[in-house]
């Protein structure tokens, strides 16, 4: 991935650090100072940033060790998130193709990787602040909440937050650094792998990710 | 001799290109924000070879250069996007964009002369945050689709259209091309690869440490990071290549 030489895709995104999984996000990223321009009225809104309230708390609890950080940590994502989902919408057409045990493997790795990006990711945090700039009705169920990550003496990162209301309650299901989402890019991965070796290909390489030492 | 290059030897090239844009036009695009790359087997070799040349050259070069201060290094990214400036301009006017046009003016007059060539970025310190443009970009506003996609030997990941883009900005728009000699376009060009590449080492490893296939990512980072540029910065919601991803388990 040679750096374009003139402005481009390539140049935006340095500064804001895509984040293939950008879930890490919801640890390091997202943790950050107050709720600068937070709309109250929207639920949206009021979950994304009691989640970021909570990863906050997190992250500077300093009684806290390594290890139960990112059990929190974990814990916060498996409740705010529709892990399943996204698992099932990343997976793509060929979560239809996929059998019972194919798809339990899938989601469970699909976890795994998160964490552990997650955990790679822990130390990287510098003290980043975000505010919330704005929520936007997609449909009936979907909102997307809009917010700005604030690094000291960098440029802000825009980070959407696609949330889902079911059963009465929100789940977090997409996150869109920058313009590059979470599921559009890891369903393209999963996609190519698929093409070539099938599902059982996608969960042979997931396994070898997962093996290998950060 | 650098003027009489682009003077008159570009005609002809601007007539070729003049033609593939015209061409771009009709050419299909991508859907489901599936990447349309009927070119992949070779794109992937070229991934291979780009990825050789970072690891041995460009990747060591920019982790020397990030030993740098960093206030040597804000400089040198000012003074790389205030020689961008012109070309912003010109693809502002030409996407209609007269407000964001005049920012971009103002921004390299006030940095060129007050912040010194460039070298800071006073404007940006004024509450005229900075922007880009490109003819690529100009093109989608435009409506011409974005092609097949291409990953170009050194120069990374791109589509028809915005290598078309490129070119165009390069030969025809950017006015430094005209005014720089040789060794000054080959110093821009050399500092714009190590600064960018310096800025994206967070993404690269990370691409590289966790992607499940490397090339889908950057491939589909690089067509999803472009549209948002082309809505400048907007939400995807109401892109229904976007939305229908989340409405397929209703299928």
């Amino acid at each position: 991935m040679t750096a374009r030489t003139e402005r481009g895709g390539w140049a935006a995104l340095a500064r804001r650090r895509l984040a293939g999984f950008v879930v890490a996000t919801v640890a390091v990223g997202l943790a950050g100072g107050g709720p600068a321009r937070a709309e109250p009225s929207a639920p949206a809104a009021r979950f994304v940033d009691g989640l970021g309230q909570k990863v906050l708390a997190v992250l500077r609890d300093g009684r806290l060790d390594r290890a139960a950080r990112l059990e929190r940590l974990a814990r916060l994502i498996d409740e705010a998130t529709d892990l399943a989902l996204v698992a099932r919408l990343v997976l793509g057409r060929y979560w239809r193709e996929a059998s019972e045990a194919q798809r339990r493997d899938f989601v469970a790795l699909f976890r795994a990787l998160i964490l552990k990006t997650m955990a790679e990711r822990l130390d990287e945090y510098g003290g980043e602040t975000y505010e919330i700039v704005g929520v936007q009705p997609v449909d009936e169920r979907d909102s997307i909440v809009s917010t700005r990550i604030l690094r000291q003496g960098g440029t802000p990162i825009a980070v959407d937050w696609r949330v889902r209301a079911e059963g009465g309650r929100l789940l977090l299901i997409d996150i869109v650094a920058e313009g590059v989402s979470l599921v559009v890019t890891q369903r393209s991965e999963v996609a190519e792998i698929a093409g070539r070796s099938g599902i059982d290909g996608v969960l042979a390489e997931m396994r070898r990710r997962l093996d290998r030492p950060a | 001799m650098e003027t009489e290059e682009t003077g008159f030897a570009v005609a002809p090239r601007a007539i070729a290109l003049g033609l593939l844009v015209a061409g771009l036009a009709a050419v299909p695009t991508a859907r489901a924000l599936e990447p349309f790359d009927p070119l992949e087997p070779v794109n992937r070799v070229v991934f291979g070879l780009n990825e050789l040349v970072d690891v041995m050259l460009l990747g060591p070069v920019a982790e020397a250069y990030g030993e740098l201060p960093s206030p040597v290094r804000t400089g040198v990214r000012n003074v790389l996007d205030n020689l961008s400036a012109p070309v912003t301009f010109v693809n502002d006017l030409l996407q209609g964009e007269t407000d964001r046009a005049g920012t971009t003016f103002a921004r390299f007059f006030i940095n060129s002369t007050l912040g010194l060539f460039g070298l800071f970025d006073l404007a940006g310190e004024l509450g005229h945050p900075a922007h880009k443009e490109d003819f690529g970009q100009t093109l989608a506003v435009w409506g011409v689709g974005e092609g097949p996609f291409l990953m170009l030997p050194l120069l990374g990941p791109s589509t028809l259209r915005d290598t078309a883009g490129l070119s165009v900005d390069q030969l025809l728009i950017d006015p430094w091309t005209a005014v720089a000699g040789d060794e000054l376009r080959a110093a821009r060009a050399g500092s714009e690869a190590v600064d960018t590449r310096h800025r994206l080492d967070p993404v690269i490893r990370d691409v590289r440490r966790n992607s499940l296939d490397p090339y889908a990512t950057v491939r589909s980072a690089y067509v999803q990071r472009r549209a948002a540029e082309i809505r400048n910065r907007r939400p995807a919601t109401g892109d229904p290549r976007y939305e229908s991803i989340f409405r397929e388990e209703e299928e």
